[in-house]
């Protein structure tokens, strides 16, 4: 759900003063994380005066991953990012911002059944800064082997593999496919979850349901929308049948604020009109849907990845869109080649009688595939050094994924990436 | 030198460099033999080592317990049981714990170890070779190699 209004309209600059406000916001969130940090901390405080007992797993545990990346783009007239949390990113030069980050995990395990877990990372962000912030803290109780409740921060899931999108070591590609991943808004929730695991015969099959509210913040030129109080809800089942995970999930969002356009239409419209554009437009109280199917296989030197998602958009200010990837790696010793494709499809609405409005509403438009290619070597324990390329074939109005499309945009662009993943 | 002496020079070398595995028992997983169990089947072992179901059919909870990196007994048991490099195994835990789903199965660093916690926890399951599996524990599945 990105837009950048610095192209189009009449050629006329409507980034309007806002740096003061991001800074202010990105202050307000720090302090609505510490005191979720604050209820964490009294959570954890509780259960340690609880019955911690003499259990001899008590432990304490601390964790990390990263990735430092350099990448870069056959083209300047649109910048490449990884993920819409980015107000830049990759151009004809070596960047290294794209897909650099670093993360720390720190768990306790309180006892058998209870695990407290505070995970931060570092990585470049909606302020333009790689300020750490908290991505999960959360408590996590397994009363039982098939039931798992976890309340705190946490992942949001919308399709499979969502939750661990920055996590470069786990993934074979250099990242997760953008024509797939790129409307997801934002990476986690202040809210609850339950998983329930059931075997079939040989099989499990696994169930989760989740609700949580938001405080994230979407860049927009030099706005950000800020996504504080979006509701979310959703769900998932999984099924391993031997070396496939197939996955079916729906989720849906409530957003709670409108997207930063005021300036926009207050600038390039009569007064009399302001309203009625704000109202067409408004994503205040309007719902998105999620859709997906996934399946995955991992067997011996093999893996394959396949999944379809489908959005349907509440607000004007979006458009509803289909996207799917397949990818395929084989392992050959400590190299594994792979190759995917990827797609996206969005669907323009019906153009209106007032121009401001439909260059708005066609800044959420997409349209594209990207063929990728690429070797993950496995260098050393832990360590992983991956190579790619990116061929992204598009219409010239595909804009939504990038960021500052010059009007020579032509939708295609060559992505170069090098990445060293490593966790400890 | 004498072409004798070059041929046994160059076997000697061969032997040094022939893989240590061939001498290698097979592996064996093993229970707490208190648990009940008598045997399993390889999807009841990965789903269990890979944190999908950690239950027992009778109802009793898994605790597995993995060895570290540099043991090689850790490669062996993921090549035979899944056909997984150690870096798969990694990266597939990596997901799992910095998702926020689930922490690794605790390491040790040797067999002895696997075997003490496999005969003091009473849903104990661990890997070892099967010259090494005492009383302790009962074999509930071989791997063929």
């Amino acid at each position: 759900m990105m837009m950048r209004y610095s192209a189009g309209l009449s050629g006329q600059d409507v980034i309007i003063s806002g740096a003061n406000m991001s800074q202010n916001q990105s202050t307000d969130f720090f302090l609505a994380a510490a005191k979720k940090l604050h209820l964490v901390a009294a959570l954890v405080a509780l259960v340690f005066v609880g019955p911690v007992g003499a259990e001899e797993e008590s432990a304490f545990s601390l964790h990390g991953f990263g990735t430092l990346g350099a990448t870069r783009t056959s083209t300047a007239d649109a910048e490449f990012v990884r993920d819409l949390s980015q107000p830049q990113g990759a151009s004809k030069h070596w960047d290294g911002k794209v897909d650099s980050i670093l993360g720390l995990q720190a768990s306790w395990r309180l006892t058998p059944d209870l695990e407290a877990v505070v995970q931060a990372i570092s990585h470049y962000r909606y302020d333009r800064s790689f300020k750490p912030e908290v991505s999960w803290a959360y408590v996590k109780y397994d009363p039982t082997p098939q039931v798992s409740l976890r309340a705190g921060r946490l992942g949001t899931e919308f399709f499979m593999m969502a939750d661990s999108r920055q996590v470069g070591y786990s993934y074979l590609p250099v990242r997760p496919p953008g024509d797939f991943f790129w409307y997801l808004p934002f990476s986690s929730i202040n809210g609850v979850d339950a998983a329930l695991t059931v075997p079939v015969g040989e099989d499990v099959l696994r169930g989760k349901l989740y609700y949580g509210i938001s405080e994230g913040n979407i860049p927009l030129a030099d706005k950000q929308w800020s996504l504080d109080g979006s509701a979310m809800i959703g769900g998932y089942l999984d099924y391993q049948l031997g070396s496939w995970l197939l996955r079916a999930s729906y989720a849906n969002i409530r957003f709670n604020h409108n997207m930063p356009v005021d300036d926009i239409l207050r600038a390039n419209l009569p007064a009399n009109m302001v309203g009625q554009a704000r109202d067409y437009l408004a994503a205040d109280n309007t719902r998105s849907h999620y859709y997906s199917v996934g399946a995955i296989y991992d067997n011996g030197p093999w893996q394959l990845q396949i999944m379809l998602n489908k959005i349907t958009q509440g607000s004007r200010i979006f458009q509803s869109s289909s996207a799917g990837y397949l990818l395929a790696g084989y392992r050959v010793g400590p190299v594994t080649p792979y190759a995917g494709f990827s797609w996206i499809r969005s669907e323009s609405r019906a153009a209106t009688l007032n121009p401001v409005i439909d260059v708005i509403m066609a800044d959420a438009h997409a349209h594209q595939n990207t063929t990728i290619l690429g070797a993950r070597w496995d260098v050393a324990r832990n360590v992983a050094l991956k190579a790619q390329w990116d061929g992204i074939r598009g219409e010239p109005q595909s804009i939504f994924p990038f960021r500052n499309e010059q009007p020579g945009w032509t939708g295609k662009m060559d992505v170069f990436s090098l990445t060293m993943d490593f966790v400890f | 030198m004498k072409p004798s002496r070059l041929h046994s020079l160059v076997l000697l070398v061969w032997l040094a460099l022939l893989p240590a595995g061939e001498a290698l028992a097979d592996l064996v997983v093993v229970v707490n033999a208190r648990n009940g169990v008598a045997v399993m089947t390889r999807n009841e072992v990965a789903n269990i080592f890979f944190g999908r179901y950690r239950q027992f059919f009778n109802g009793v909870e898994a605790q597995p317990v993995d060895l570290a990196d540099s043991h090689p007994d850790r490669a062996r048991f993921y090549a035979a049981l899944v056909g997984k490099d150690l870096s798969d195994v990694n990266a597939y835990w990596s997901r799992q714990v910095f998702s926020g789903r689930m922490q690794a199965p605790p390491r040790v660093g040797s067999t002895e170890e696997v075997l003490k916690w496999v005969s003091s926890h009473p849903g104990g399951i661990g890997f070892v070779d099967l010259a090494k599996a005492d009383a302790r524990v009962r074999v509930v599945y071989e791997l063929v190699p």
